[in-house]
């Protein structure tokens, strides 16, 4: 596990730098570090998640800190491993919020653990900012609730325009898991996002979280001639299912949804994985600026290639610095919250992402929303066994 | 830290102990009637589910909710009690497990659960003292019931079914019973947890619920009321209180639970144990 070295280098990294900037700024007094809670799934199945998304945390805090931090007052993350189970991320925000005093909390990992503890947030008048959650009805909680994950909704419809351009979409399958919250709602949105665009769907299969065996639903998906499969998976049973799929010669494309955009899939599938597209809020071979300093610093510290999660936290802690620049801190914690919480919808940034803002959610019954990204995702297609973009 | 803060911080935490006090409270009723169910975590979660989808669909009070949930368990124990109690050990369990993994599939099939995305927006309503209340009723109740012929029978039924029925008890309606107030229980239970976490979602309520909830009655010692509530209070706190092993936390907690199961063997709360103490004082 990186967690433990990486958190160790970080405090050596701040120790050796400490001496340095006191020694700078003797003028001034010595400011408190601003307190960022980061509560993530960092054990457990929902850790392949939090890891990454911890890691994007870590990496930008320290690049901050080494920069001078924000009007001379350092960041220091407050971390916290809640598991991916409700009643633990519960436990963890309240900590977090009560007794940590932190400022503003990045996390949960999972959509189920953002509907648990959002709410507790939302009433403590702390921003909760999820960088991971995809489901639909999270910003309903409340105004203190903001992500910077896109929804399947907005994600799907450019996915689906995009290989409608480029290819006869009439009929097509869909194979999905069933069980899982993630999986289910993409199917969900890949069926009415379908359903808008008159393409017909002629056969839908479904499987199990766990299932090995793909080899029944695709005969089914052969028999029934489709143009392409749209499979909203995880990466994990996503690979499984393209090389059955070739091996029963099915060679239609698959259409992916989030789960896809991992470089796992292209790892385990191989030459099966040639044509499929894919939608998503982060493009490694995206040639932006930010997007390669990214690459090259996170390669450089922890020795692997990050991932569409580790993107969005690390652009969204440094979204929260530049807002945080944009105002000043008072000495009470819970003005500060407020102050932040009124600054942060103004967003307007670039990132390892590329261009993001935030856009309101909608309101229910007269009850004000939280906020939801508004990005313009990437669409790529697998080519010569590479994510190739595709405009 | 100010009493205000550290209840803003535990609440939860402290609601959580007392709810799954119940929850080994119940377990161990089965237990002690000689029975190995693990159907209880899937009550819970039938409890959960009725009692949250009273108040969030049908916006009805609290305390209806909760009594719905409650009688909403008790009738399926009572159905599936009267064909499954007819087997007894491993069969037993494995029917029970069964059980549970049909309810959770049902429950992640059906449209008014939510599916997969389970119950979400479930408003707060479980103050402390409707846990605490529920808490210590369901301890009086058992008291009572343990001191009764009932608990006597359900004694010599653990003991040897077979004498205790040549002894002219009627095993079969008694066991019923214990199942069946375990489960409505566990059905309080659920729907008390269900209004304060805010979300749930099937694998609430799966095969790691049970398996956990089996740990806390015997981890605690089921000889006696005090040893599954002190079971469940340590199977609740002990992640939290481990939390500044970070990565090694849950190694330490299943360590932990290892060492109490093999050196005492009996569980924590062992009344023999005990008076041996104050003999040899």
């Amino acid at each position: 596990m990186i967690t433990r070295p990486a958190l160790l280098c970080c405090r050596f990294l701040a120790a050796l730098l400490l001496p340095l900037i006191t020694a700078g700024a003797l003028a001034a007094p010595a400011a408190e570090p601003i307190r960022i809670g980061v509560a993530e799934a960092l054990t457990g199945p929902a850790s392949q998640y939090g890891i990454p998304i911890l890691n994007g945390f870590l990496l930008a805090a320290e690049e901050i800190n080494a920069a001078g931090g924000i009007n001379g007052q350092k960041l220091l993350l407050v971390t916290e491993d809640e598991r991916g189970k409700k009643e633990e991320a519960i436990n963890v925000f309240k900590k977090l919020i009560f007794q940590e005093k932190v400022l503003l909390i990045f996390g949960p990992t999972l959509s189920n653990s953002m509907f648990a503890a959002g709410p507790i947030a939302n009433a403590a008048h702390v921003v909760a900012f999820g960088t991971s959650n995809t489901a639909t009805g999270i910003t309903d909680i409340g105004p203190y609730i903001f992500r910077s994950s896109p929804m399947e909704s907005d994600v799907v419809p450019a996915t689906l325009k995009t290989v409608g351009a480029h290819l006869p979409l009439h009929r097509v399958g869909i194979i999905y898991g069933n069980d899982d919250a993630f999986t289910k709602s993409g199917y969900d949105v890949f069926k009415s996002t379908l359903q808008q665009q008159q393409v017909a769907v002629v056969d839908t299969e479904t499987y199990s979280r766990g299932d090995v065996d793909f080899k029944a639903q695709l005969t089914k998906l052969k028999a029934a001639q489709v143009d392409a499969i749209i499979c909203p998976c995880l990466a994990e049973e996503g690979a499984n299912i393209l090389i059955q799929a070739r091996a029963l010669g099915l060679s239609v494309p698959f259409i992916g949804g989030n789960g896809f955009n991992s470089p796992a899939l292209l790892d385990n599938a191989k030459s099966a994985a040639e044509g499929t597209w894919v939608g998503s809020p982060w493009f490694d071979g995206n040639t932006a600026a930010e997007n390669q300093r990214f690459l090259r610093a996170y390669r450089q510290k922890f020795h692997s290639d990050p991932n569409q999660f580790s993107a969005q936290s690390y652009d969204a802690l440094w979204m929260l610095v530049d807002t945080l620049k944009k105002i000043t801190l008072t000495s009470q914690l819970d003005k500060n919250r407020e102050l932040l919480r009124d600054a942060l919808p103004m967003v307007s940034f670039a990132g390892a992402t590329g261009p993001f803002s935030f856009r309101p959610a909608p309101s229910h019954q007269g009850k004000p929303g939280g906020y939801d990204a508004h990005q313009t995702p990437f669409v790529y297609v697998v080519r010569h066994g590479k994510f190739t973009l595709v405009r | 830290m100010s009493w205000a803060d550290w209840w803003a911080t535990y609440s939860t935490l402290v609601l959580s102990v007392g709810v799954y006090g119940m929850m080994a409270l119940s377990i161990s009723l089965t237990l002690s009637c000689g029975l190995l169910t693990l159907a209880n975590a899937a009550f819970m979660g039938i409890g959960a589910y009725v009692s949250a989808i009273a108040t969030t669909a049908f916006d009805l009070p609290f305390f209806e909710a909760l009594l719905l949930g409650t009688l909403g368990s008790t009738f399926v124990a009572l159905l599936i009690g009267l064909p499954v109690l007819r087997l007894s050990g491993v069969y037993l369990a494995m029917a029970t497990l069964g059980f549970g993994e049909v309810v959770r599939i049902i429950l992640l099939n059906l449209d008014i659960t939510g599916g997969p995305l389970g119950l979400n927006g479930i408003p707060s309503l479980t103050q402390w003292w409707h846990v605490l209340s529920a808490l210590l009723g369901t301890v009086f109740l058992l008291r009572c019931l343990r001191a009764s012929r009932i608990g006597r029978a359900f004694e010599a039924i653990r003991e040897d079914e077979t004498a205790a029925r040549l002894m002219g008890i009627n095993t079969h309606p008694l066991k019923l019973l214990a199942f069946v107030l375990g489960a409505a229980i566990a059905g309080l239970a659920g729907g008390l947890n269900a209004h304060y976490t805010f979300t749930l979602s099937p694998g609430n309520f799966g095969f790691e619920n049970a398996v956990d909830i089996l740990t806390m009655a015997v981890l605690g010692g089921i000889r006696g009321l005090p040893g599954p509530l002190l079971g469940g209070a340590i199977v609740t706190l002990l992640p939290e209180v481990l939390r500044d092993l970070q990565d090694y936390r849950m190694a330490a907690n299943g360590l932990i639970l290892i060492l109490v199961v093999l050196f005492l063997p009996q569980g924590l709360w062992d009344p023999q144990r005990i008076r041996g103490w104050f003999k040899r004082a």
